[in-house]
């Protein structure tokens, strides 16, 4: 039998040990429907998730749902869409209580004397050129100046076709100002006119990837790995898909057979009772969806397929790092 | 009822191996303190899994929160043991 022992060395093995027992288990929480911009190209307002339900006002509830899904098992809550920083007294009902993530554009600087510790992910869309043609401004300006230095904080930031050739410069401008950096696609569904991938472009956008991880190590938080599965939608020899995402939501998961899958895994619309179907949008197809995090947790779930090897296991450990990183149970 | 914890360790590991599909061992040749995480890979979702098939079997109910103590074959046998003696 293979055991992870016989498969790494002990370099390896230590840091397999470092994650092996996290027992990560997240939920992603919509805290608004509202946004302090409109990008092409956002699911959340793309897909009319933000039509689906009216959010909840009363923040005695927000801190009564939070205690509940820790009754749950949830450890960590990632907040997403809207734009979670208009509602500050619902993200705090989160931070009071569990390790939490906020994904926000940056606009609006979360106060570090309320959030000290919370782990941000600034969305950043390309260039001065390509932010302004999706976002209406270049939101780089602000956030770089409402961030820099700050270590609980690092860019999302979303490749595109037309960034190619172009990443090198953005990621040099994220190292100067001192925060690091995720590379994350734009999925085809959301019909952003010239902003579509053809499928050479995505052997070209995993080629950009690798080089920058290589040129700037110390920024970039990702792996080769994840590139590979991202851009191909293949890992082992398996497709992703519909039945082989980890990230639908639990309570309407009836697939047969049913994957392996995060435990417990919700995402919860900001009424605080409707739930979406999984981590991104309801409209999307799956078998060309790229959201970031139903693919590195597809590798995550996925560990004991990644036992055949040295090699496959080596890259499953990469990819939980990289997860661990990003929201903080490891330090970078 | 004294349940002979050998016969136990040997029904848990056929379980796990089943279960996880394990190949090149059989429940004779299973280490019984063979660590089910740092070693077999085992994941939390793998327990779950582990644990309704023992519920089934034993009759027990496994709680979540002991998952993470259930670290080996051997350890998880004398938990069923003490939970089905208890049930006496």
């Amino acid at each position: 039998m293979k055991t992870v022992s016989s498969l790494l060395d002990d370099h390896w093995y230590e840091r397999y040990k470092q994650i092996s027992k996290l027992n990560i288990r997240s939920s992603i929480y919509d805290v608004t429907d509202r946004c302090n911009l409109r990008c092409k190209g956002c699911f959340f307002f793309s897909s009319g998730e933000h039509e689906r339900a009216s959010e909840e006002n009363d923040v005695n509830k927000w801190h009564a749902f939070v205690d509940k899904e820790m009754d749950r098992g949830v450890n960590l809550a990632i907040l997403i869409g809207g734009e979670p920083t208009l509602c500050l007294d619902r993200i705090e009902a989160f931070y009071k209580r569990l390790p939490t993530f906020c994904a926000t554009n940056g606009l609006i600087k979360v106060p570090r004397d309320r959030f000290p510790d919370m782990m941000v992910g600034l969305s950043l869309w390309g260039d001065e050129e390509d932010e302004k043609a999706l976002r209406g401004k270049d939101t780089f300006k602000i956030t770089s100046a409402n961030y820099a230095g700050d270590p609980h904080a690092y860019y999302l930031y979303t490749i595109t076709p037309k960034q190619l050739g172009k990443t090198g410069k953005i990621i040099q401008k994220i190292e100067d100002i001192g925060l690091k950096v995720h590379m994350q696609l734009l999925s085809n569904d959301e019909g952003v006119a010239g902003f579509s991938w053809k499928p050479e472009e995505l052997m070209d956008v995993r080629a950009e990837m690798d080089a920058m991880l290589d040129a700037y190590p110390k920024t970039v938080i990702s792996s080769k790995y994840y590139h590979k599965i991202i851009t191909t939608g293949q890992m082992l020899d398996r497709t992703f898909g519909w039945m082989e995402c980890p990230s639908v939501t639990e309570l309407i998961d009836k697939r047969d057979p049913r994957p392996k899958r995060l435990t417990n895994f919700i995402r919860w619309a900001s009424d605080l009772k409707t739930v979406h179907r999984c981590c991104t949008s309801e409209t999307r197809d799956c078998s060309t969806c790229k959201d970031g995090a139903a693919h590195m947790s597809w590798v995550m779930v996925n560990k004991r397929a990644h036992m055949r090897s040295t090699e496959d296991l080596q890259n499953w450990i990469e990819v939980y790092e990289m997860f661990a990183k990003l929201y903080q149970f490891i330090p970078w | 009822m004294n349940v002979d914890i050998s016969q136990t360790i040997i029904r848990i590991a056929e379980i796990i191996i089943n279960e996880l599909k394990l190949e090149d061992v059989t429940p004779q040749t299973f280490d019984p303190d063979l660590d089910l995480v740092d070693e077999v890979g085992v994941d939390s979702m793998d327990l779950a899994t582990i644990a309704l098939v023992l519920r089934d079997e034993y009759g027990i109910r496994i709680d979540e929160d002991d998952y993470p103590k259930l670290t080996t074959v051997r350890i998880i046998a004398e938990y069923i043991n003490t939970k089905l003696a208890d049930d006496e």
